[in-house]
């Protein structure tokens, strides 16, 4: 367990101490910040909209960042050559994928505290309140921010840094229109194709169990305005994204456990 | 990665059996998937199959200095990376210690300096150390006292709150022999730990090693830089197309036998420069003359001569073949060379050449 602490601690420091992820915060930031000026051509419902676009840029940000970091960190340390000196080391080579994923959850925790922190800022300036549907979002956020950079990690396991931030993309888009998809393919006569794309689609990751605010769950609208999902639903997807992460990270350690490091 | 250990190899560090390997390069972009592809479709332009380590065997015993000489693309780096586990062989067996290289314990006793190191470079060099101490398992009350001695022996105290982006390449050398060290490692294994390095920086890497040498730690590297080579290795292996062409020790490979008497004369009378010119074993350099004889010659002549026109003799010096010499008379004909050589087979092989 502790050389997977020391790679996920280095792969921390990696990424705290990249100056373009502070690029991509001071984006993240600004936008949560235009949304104030956004609010006040809403007339009246200045916090609705303050609310809705912090949490939009929260959530987006974040999974532009985690697919950053994710894409470069087997590819990086191959062009570098720097794995040579880790894996000639007694670490096992799921350690090292465990490490790296490790630490990039824990630079988007810090990244996201960050964000939510300016975030509720705002909220509070607004003589606004944080209320609990609200850490329900931002935590379901997290879970699939972790949940991409597994996705990401698992694409840079065998992929160019480009290939694998479309994939990861590609994944994400796809699983936040998983119920879209899904009646699309309802309006199509069923068969062999409609059912292997369904399987396909299964296999990518349902991001749209994250982002419930706007949305119908158990035939009910969801809004942090309003009636929100329960805590049980809450654990129910944190489980569902650890679960799905967990695998995809089994699958990057069996494909990069027998690749040569040229 | 393991073989079965027979008698001969149960006391060796390294043992290394038919060990081969073939990169597949060309259009498609899946090493794994052309690599597959390659071996049904042979003759395809999609692919280009490069052998380049081609049944290689060596044995590395305790506490002996190694060398693997060869040209660049020889193979050296290749039959390497294999030990350390960071490529997989496609035919043959490595073992470390008697174990598998993919055992934690096995290479917990392991130290690797690779090719033009490449480090993470947003890192200090004790953060950089203490990253390896962590991996190599070295528990905390002891690792700050690890990362300064190894400071101390590499010259970078100086430079522990640089990053080691700011680090020349001689710096980055010895911060990487550092991390090569700092686990006390039973077997060190250094991928050219020489090359780029200005004569002070080569020096100071030939004392490590020498020091690791008297330590009875076991070094295995390749090199270039045949000088060192000569100076360090107890035995060394020509690699030459992915093949051992030579493996021995120096006295083996080089012989004990003198290939030449080298004569040096000054102030050589007209009478006695008539005569040397007449010999076609002499030839005039500046004001000397040098009177290369064959290495079972008697010099005796040859210096009465001298003596009686009062020449004055600057030196006698036998001539033994040269490292040097064998490396490029290997080289030169490493393609042509047939089959590769055994362990045994060294200093034999050398007098039917």
């Amino acid at each position: 367990m502790n050389r997977i602490l020391a790679v996920a601690q280095n792969t921390f420091k990696e990424a705290i101490r990249n100056k373009v992820l502070y690029a991509l915060l001071f984006f993240a930031v600004a936008l949560i910040a235009a949304s104030l000026a956004v609010a006040k051509l809403s007339l009246g419902n200045e916090l609705r909209v303050i609310t809705d676009l912090g949490l939009a840029a929260v959530s987006l940000f974040s999974v532009v960042i985690a697919v950053f970091i994710g894409v470069n960190l087997v590819y990086k340390e191959l062009e570098r050559k720097t794995i040579y000196q880790l894996l000639s080391k007694p670490l096992r080579r799921h350690e090292f994928i465990a490490g790296r994923y490790l630490g990039t959850v824990a630079t988007m925790a810090l990244l996201m505290a960050f964000m939510i922190l300016f975030f509720v800022g705002m909220i509070l300036l607004q003589n606004g309140t944080v209320r609990a549907a609200l850490c329900k979002a931002l935590w379901l956020s997290f879970v699939e921010v972790s949940v991409i950079s597994a996705v990401a990690l698992f694409f840079s396991s065998f992929s160019s840094p480009f290939l694998s931030g479309l994939f990861t993309l590609l994944a994400f888009a796809t699983g936040r229109l998983t119920p879209q998809i899904h009646q699309l393919l309802d309006q199509f006569e069923q068969g062999i194709g409609v059912s292997l794309v369904r399987v396909f689609v299964a296999t990518l990751p349902d991001c749209h169990l994250f982002t419930v605010s706007g949305a119908v769950v158990g035939n009910q609208w969801m809004s942090i305005h309003g009636q929100f999902v329960t805590w049980r639903y809450v654990a129910q997807a944190t489980a569902y994204g650890l679960l799905y992460s967990l695998v995809v990270l089994v699958l990057a350690a069996l494909i990069f456990r027998r690749r040569d490091l040229v | 990665m393991t073989i079965p250990t027979g008698q001969a190899h149960e006391a060796a560090v390294v043992a290394v059996r038919n060990l081969s390997k073939t990169f597949v390069t060309g259009f498609l972009p899946y090493r794994r998937i052309a690599s597959v592809l390659s071996r049904f479709l042979p003759s395809s332009p999609l692919f280009k199959r490069v052998e380049a380590v081609r049944g290689i065997d060596l044995t590395v015993a305790p506490s002996e200095v190694f060398g693997l000489l060869g040209p660049n693309g020889a193979g050296k780096t290749t039959t390497i990376k294999m030990m350390m586990g960071l490529l997989f062989p496609d035919e043959g067996s490595i073992s470390l210690f008697g174990g598998s290289v993919t055992d934690p314990k096995v290479m917990a006793r392991v130290g690797f300096l690779p090719e033009n190191p490449s480090f993470y470079d947003y890192l200090t060099a004790p953060e950089f150390l203490d990253l390896t101490a962590r991996l190599l398992g070295i528990p905390r009350n002891k690792r700050a006292e690890r990362i300064a001695d190894m400071l101390e022996l590499v010259k970078l105290t100086h430079a522990t709150d640089r990053p080691l982006r700011k680090f020349s390449k001689g710096m980055l050398q010895r911060a990487g022999l550092a991390q090569a060290l700092i686990g006390d490692p039973d077997l060190v294994v250094l991928d050219e730990p020489l090359s780029g390095l200005d004569p002070i920086g080569r020096k100071e890497v030939r004392d490590i090693v020498a020091d690791l040498a008297k330590q009875g730690k076991t070094v295995l590297f390749s090199s270039h830089i045949l000088s060192d080579v000569e100076l360090l290795c107890t035995r060394v292996a020509i690699v030459v197309n992915g093949r051992i062409q030579k493996i021995g020790s120096l006295d083996d490979l080089l012989g004990q036998d003198v290939e030449a008497i080298e004569v040096i004369l000054d102030q050589v009378p007209p009478e006695l420069e008539t005569a040397l010119a007449q010999r076609g074993d002499a030839r005039k350099q500046g004001a000397k003359w040098i009177v290369q004889l064959p290495g079972d010659d008697d010099p005796a002549a040859v210096l009465q001569a001298a003596i009686d026109v009062h020449a004055r003799i600057l030196s006698v010096q036998p001539r033994r073949k040269s490292l040097e010499e064998l490396f490029m008379s290997q080289t030169a004909n490493g393609s042509s060379a047939g089959g590769p050589a055994s362990e045994d087979t060294g200093a034999s092989m050398d007098h039917q050449s």
